[in-house]
């Protein structure tokens, strides 16, 4: 009776495990599959708004990169042009999470330093960033705020991998 | 005419209501003192009674509140911009004690200087008045002047929170007053925290709705369109102080002295803007008796701007200062039951900005010279004729303008009829600017021959008042007054599209302007038992070439309202109460991505206690309005919002 009992408990402890490893290793996919999923080069459509007026429209590439099991870093390709000009600006450290058949991405605030065409450091940050992948396709939404400019730049960006 | 009623000193009435004068007085439209009720020109008077119901932090507050087709606005800097009728701010002049502000923020002086805690009242004549006042009287004059206490002395300590954006005000006055000696002294300081206006849809909403509509699927576009101008206010500290201490010499002469000093910094994203104004003058005034006297004063007033990095370094790259001397003269000699006026003044005007060349400053001169006489023909009918002669230095400008008001009194009516013209001689910046806007290669460029802003005024006024009695509840004074009005606004200063050595950029210009079409009604009934009612309607429509900025958006309907009691309980208890409202209309431009109408609702309870002491409550926006999207002429609010405030006068 004791074997049995013995022999039951190991089972169950077997069982267990194996579930256990099981739900893990299905986890340890879904978390790959995120960051894999959404990291690719994509070319869209870029819109840049300042207080609400369209300041640009322009096909742009976004370049996603995996950083973790749950997060990508965007680089933000240059935007304007002579003295007008923002480099492209790297963005680190968007989380990603499962949201039905679609993958959800959120950076509440970036704070970055890059330097421009004539050799100076100039602050940005780039905030209340979200993005929507599915299927190839991405769309993104950010403010950014770069070096004294006393207003946002407000992004949005739909492209596909 | 009386836009503002007497009040009778009843039993039961509330001290504000008792501090109303029985018979105001005004300056602004003759430039010397009437009766209210004789002013040749409708003169929107508000009261001390007035600004201290409506609970109004500054002078933008406390205007919206109580003049309907008044409205102010944010500029791309977050610096104010205002309309008036179809006028904007450059074409109204603001007054301090009858004195002109130096300086501008976006298209006027930095209303923030005006202090509403030592002021005794506020004058509002619209339309043109150069003819008295000279350069930028084009649609209007608000006049601001100071309280002076005539008891032997008076002390007062105030402070108010408000829950929109944590804003504080905190202010002290004290005066004196003596057989020879009056001394009024105020400071008042505030700070209000930034704001950040909430968004109509979260980002992760709109990536949602773009997605969809990547993907071809069904999409809200309202999602998408939100394309507010504005996403945060930043916060600012003011400080204000003033003194002014006048001395009666003898009987005929009196001398007084005045100094003030303003700071407000604003709190920016990468700096902050610091302003400092200082003013200073000196008036001498000798009469000979009530109607013949002669004044000679000096004025002084300077404000600068410069940015600061947040380590509180000086970063240089805004530099701005703008410094005015005023000598001025006036003499009134009476002739039986008429009178003349004679005026003259002296105005150097320094500018030095970074907007000019590097390193650049201007200056020019502007003299003039005027003449009023105010004409008694019977007891029923009075002309005012007026004309004034002005000369700038740095355009070699010059400009006549002129007035003609008639008032004739019939038994249950006063007509008024006012023709005016003004006019606004270009300013130094719109003659020199030389600016590379946001270092982004777009320039703006001045202008140096420009020519002034021009504008023919005319107006028709109806106006009855009068008292109700033996007739139970409804006993009390009354008023009503029916304006119609026409301006016609020519050569406006403006800036066109300009290829600046191959670059896209702007120029200043002398534009077509606008023919201005209005109807002004008001009226008020004083219930003796303590009810307050008061409607004020503006109607509106600009034709020509009408500009229509996003800045400032002209209404065709816009109104105020004042439900208001006030009672006295017992000794040591009395009660203001008021609900007040103000409705804009749609903008007459028919945009779309400008704010749409809307009303906004007030309600304050001013508790009167022991010895001198009130608590001031109110609920702003009390149906919690909230703007779709916060556009530059969108209401500043986020919904509703509550104060307290404690005053305490030490005389009582």
């Amino acid at each position: 009776m004791k074997k049995i009992v013995t022999m039951t408990l190991a089972a169950m402890a077997f069982v267990m495990s194996l579930s256990s490893c099981s739900k893990d290793d299905d986890d340890d996919k879904k978390v790959e599959a995120l960051a894999t999923q959404v990291a690719g080069s994509y070319s869209g459509n870029e819109v840049v708004k300042v207080m609400g007026e369209e300041s640009s429209n322009e096909v742009k590439t976004y370049v996603f990169v995996k950083a973790s099991d749950t997060s990508v870093d965007l680089t933000i390709p240059q935007v304007g042009m002579g003295m007008m000009t923002i480099p492209a600006l790297p963005v680190k450290g968007i989380s990603l999470t499962k949201s039905g058949n679609t993958i959800t991405g959120k950076l509440d605030s970036y704070e970055g330093v890059v330097t421009n065409a004539s050799g100076e450091e100039k602050n940005y940050t780039i905030s209340n960033l979200a993005l929507v992948f599915s299927d190839k396709t991405i769309a993104v939404t950010f403010s950014l705020k770069y070096g004294n400019m006393p207003m946002t730049m407000d992004t949005t960006f739909t492209g596909t991998k | 005419m009386a836009l503002a009623m007497p009040v009778l000193n009843l039993p039961g009435q509330t001290a504000f209501r008792d501090s109303v004068e029985l018979d105001p007085i005004v300056v602004t439209a003759s430039h010397t003192p009437k009766a209210l009720k004789d002013a040749p020109v409708v003169t929107r008077l508000i009261t001390l009674h007035d600004i201290k119901i409506t609970d109004a932090t500054n002078i933008q507050d406390m205007l919206t509140q109580e003049i309907p087709g008044l409205e102010f606005g944010f500029a791309m800097t977050q610096e104010t911009t205002l309309n008036m009728s179809g006028f904007g701010g450059s074409s109204v002049l603001f007054l301090v004690d009858g004195e002109r502000m130096a300086g501008e923020t976006m298209d006027n002086v930095d209303y923030s200087r005006m202090n509403l805690d030592n002021v005794g009242r506020i004058e509002i004549v619209k339309g043109a008045s150069s003819a008295l006042y000279g350069s930028n009287a084009v649609g209007g004059v608000v006049n601001i002047i100071s309280r002076e206490n005539l008891e032997p002395w008076t002390a007062n300590a105030n402070s108010r929170y408000n829950t929109f954006g944590h804003e504080w005000r905190n202010g002290a006055s004290f005066s004196f007053n003596t057989e020879k000696w009056n001394s009024q002294t105020s400071f008042q300081h505030t700070k209000i925290d930034p704001i950040d206006l909430p968004k109509a849809h979260t980002s992760e909403e709109i990536a949602l709705e773009l997605m969809k509509k990547a993907q071809g699927l069904p999409y809200d576009e309202s999602v998408l369109d939100d394309d507010s101008n504005l996403s945060r206010l930043y916060g600012q500290t003011t400080y204000n102080m003033k003194e002014r201490l006048t001395w009666r010499a003898t009987d005929q002469l009196t001398l007084i002295g005045r100094g003030g000093y303003f700071f407000r910094t604003s709190e920016r994203d990468t700096y902050d803007y610091h302003f400092n104004a200082y003013s200073a003058g000196l008036k001498g005034r000798y009469a000979w008796d009530s109607a013949r006297h002669l004044e000679l004063s000096y004025a002084y007033d300077q404000y600068d701007k410069a940015n600061f990095m947040p380590d509180g370094t000086r970063t240089h790259d805004h530099d701005y200062s703008n410094q005015q001397h005023v000598v001025h003269a006036l003499y009134s000699h009476p002739f039986g039951r008429n009178n003349l006026l004679l005026g003259g003044d002296y105005l150097h005007d320094y500018l030095t900005t970074y907007q000019f060349i590097e390193g650049a400053s201007h200056s020019q001169d502007n003299i003039d010279g005027y003449a009023q006489f105010d004409w008694n023909i019977t007891d029923q009918l009075n002309i005012v004729g007026s004309a004034r002669y002005d000369y700038f230095s740095a355009s070699s400008l010059k400009a006549l303008t002129g007035r003609l008001a008639v008032v004739y009194k019939l038994p249950i009516f006063t007509l008024r009829a006012n023709y005016a013209s003004g006019f606004r001689a270009p300013t130094l910046k719109e003659m020199y600017m030389h600016f590379d806007m946001g270092n982004m290669g777009y320039w703006i460029i001045g202008n140096p021959n420009l020519e002034p802003e021009k504008s023919h005024n005319f107006n028709l006024a109806l106006e009855r008042q009068n008292r109700i009695r033996h007739s139970g509840i409804l006993d009390g004074a009354y008023n009503f007054t029916l304006v119609g009005y026409c301006n016609i606004f020519d050569k406006r200063i403006t800036t066109i599209d300009y290829d600046y050595e191959g670059q896209e950029s702007a120029l200043y210009w002398n534009e077509d302007g606008v023919n201005v079409w209005g109807i002004d009604i008001s009226m008020g009934h004083y219930f003796d038992w303590g009810l307050t009612l008061k409607l004020n309607y503006s109607w509106m429509h600009e034709t020509g070439n009408v500009y229509f900025s996003q800045f400032n958006q002209p209404r065709t309907h816009s109104m105020t309202w004042r439900i208001g009691y006030g009672h006295r309980f017992s000794r040591h208890y009395a009660l203001d109460a008021a609900l007040s409202g103000r409705h804009q209309g749609e903008p007459q431009s028919g945009r779309t991505d400008v704010d749409q109408g809307y009303t906004i609702w007030k309600l304050m309870l001013q508790h009167h206690l022991w010895r001198g002491i009130n608590v001031n409550t109110a609920i702003d926006n009390l149906f919690n309005y909230k703007p779709k999207s916060y556009y530059y002429s969108s209401p500043l609010t986020t919904g509703t919002s509550f104060s307290i405030g404690l005053s305490v006068d030490l005389t009582q």
